[in-house]
């Protein structure tokens, strides 16, 4: 059966006022005016934060509540930094079942107001319990793997900061992104060390935003084509390889089986730029180059929106901000807004016809691939 | 004397792993037999943290650090921060593995 997405509602990420469930009702309000008066019969939630850092459980009819949806089923899916495209592969899922009609999925994070330490805690808290006693972070954890890439392919870090440049510059197109300014390199490369070799600006900001979207039976400008997801050893110590995400490289062949194309048909990606690093790690994952080869695609250019293939028209998790739980579902939402010809300023020079977004979840353990593509209705 | 570190060779794969609660991280078998290796190993990776989480005071240092048949630690660096390529001696205190880059004479 065919599926794709009928609607969109992006809001705005960054610094925010509202709480978790006025960002929530905001970005629903806006799929769902942009669907007209359809019913809809499914809502999912995707989130990680609310009960560890808002106080905030029972999601699903909080959120049902607000926007007159009582009626309808729902329920809430998390896989940490990946959650937002856990919960649109999980309405997929069920539009696909024949059970349901058409499904709204809204992604949403509140996590500015707390001191720091207190949300880098609980970030961590989707790390396995050995790596939190030993202190040890995302963005700890992500210098490891950094350094792990940079010697094995000879690779300097300063690629790390064409990266920032790449994403900032594309957020700066993006009215709902958080950065709405470019960096250049040199700035990236004396901002101040978080964990070497990762500076500050190699580091998603802490953010508060929310997106969602209407999936709904057939076909149209923005189909689903294929989706997947892999899993990965929880503990990094466990992993053979630590230059690559195999649950990404899953996730991927999954995924593109089920579309029936190779990444040679893909004419734009929305990837998870947790980390500078892990822009060149996921572009390896994905099969858009060889292993320590994707330096030079952000070198280069071919990552341009005029390049041989756009990667984060949107700015990506660097450059559009990381409200953790929505950011998977703004990758989707990205792809699909590209393909919809929605995107306004930064719309490609060329209307995409297939594009793909990946998530990751938590350190790499869980990752998501979605593949959307154009179908005639 | 430092202690040797504890580790468990899987029956079946014969993969050499870190204890933790779960089964042999590559073949998924829970039979394993008791090893015992040198508290020393090389830094293959080593961060400061300048912002570490609550409860920990910055600047935190973690390491990842290589034993025999690559076998890797991540714990805490105590003293001067190492480089890649250094050995360490590794203490392991309740769950936590610590490295210190004097190695026990």
């Amino acid at each position: 059966m065919t599926v794709h997405v009928s609607a969109l509602g992006l809001g705005r990420f960054g610094r925010r006022t509202e709480g978790w469930l006025d960002l929530a009702a905001e970005a629903a309000t806006l799929a769902l005016e942009g669907l007209g008066r359809k019913p809809v019969d499914l809502l999912v939630v995707g989130s990680m934060l609310t009960g560890a850092v808002n106080g905030l459980e029972s999601t699903v009819p909080r959120l049902a509540s607000r926007i007159g949806m009582e009626s309808t089923a729902g329920f809430r899916v998390d896989a940490a930094s990946a959650s937002g495209a856990a919960a649109f592969q999980a309405a997929v899922l069920a539009i696909e079942s024949g059970r349901y009609e058409r499904a709204l999925v809204v992604a949403a994070e509140k996590m500015t107001g707390p001191p720091t330490p207190e949300v880098t805690r609980a970030l961590a808290n989707s790390l396995h319990p050995s790596e939190v006693a030993a202190g040890a972070t995302m963005p700890g954890l992500a210098a490891l793997i950094a350094q792990r890439y940079c010697a094995r392919y000879g690779v300097s870090p300063s690629v790390f900061d064409l990266v920032s440049v790449h994403m900032r510059a594309r957020a700066a197109l993006n009215p709902n992104a958080q950065f709405q300014t470019p960096v250049r390199a040199d700035e990236v490369s004396a901002s101040r060390p978080v964990a070497l070799p990762l500076r500050l600006l190699h580091c998603p900001a802490i953010s508060d935003g929310a997106v969602a979207l209407v999936v709904e039976k057939g076909a149209g400008p923005a189909s689903v084509l294929g989706f997947g997801q892999g899993l990965d050893a929880m503990r990094l110590i466990d992993r053979v390889d630590l230059t690559t995400f195999a649950a990404t490289r899953v996730a991927a062949r999954r995924a593109y089986e089920m579309a029936r194309i190779t990444r040679k048909e893909l004419e734009v990606i929305e990837l998870h730029d947790a980390f500078a690093p892990f822009a060149l790690i996921d572009l390896e994952d994905l099969g858009v180059c060889g292993p320590g080869e994707a330096g030079n695609w952000f070198a280069q250019g071919w990552v341009a929106p005029d390049g041989r293939l756009p990667v984060n028209p949107s700015g990506g998790v660097l450059g559009r901000g990381h409200p953790i739980g929505a950011s998977g579902l703004a990758e989707i939402a990205e792809v699909a807004c590209q393909l919809r010809g929605e995107a306004g300023p930064r719309a490609l020079p060329r209307l995409p016809r297939i594009g793909l977004a990946q998530s990751i979840g938590g350190m790499a353990s869980h990752n998501f691939v979605t593949i959307l593509g154009r179908e005639a209705s | 004397m430092v202690p040797p570190l504890q580790l468990r060779r899987c029956v079946s794969c014969q993969g050499l792993y870190v204890p933790g609660n779960g089964p042999c991280p590559r073949c998924g078998m829970r039979e394993a037999l008791a090893v015992e290796v040198p508290p020393l190993g090389t830094v293959v990776a080593v961060t400061e943290l300048t912002s570490p989480a609550e409860g920990w005071s910055a600047p935190h240092r973690i390491a990842l650090v290589e034993l025999t048949e690559a076998v890797r630690l991540l714990g805490i660096v105590e003293g001067p921060l190492p480089v890649i390529g250094d050995t360490v001696g590794i203490r392991k205190e309740g769950d936590v593995y610590r490295f210190n880059s004097a190695p026990p004479g």
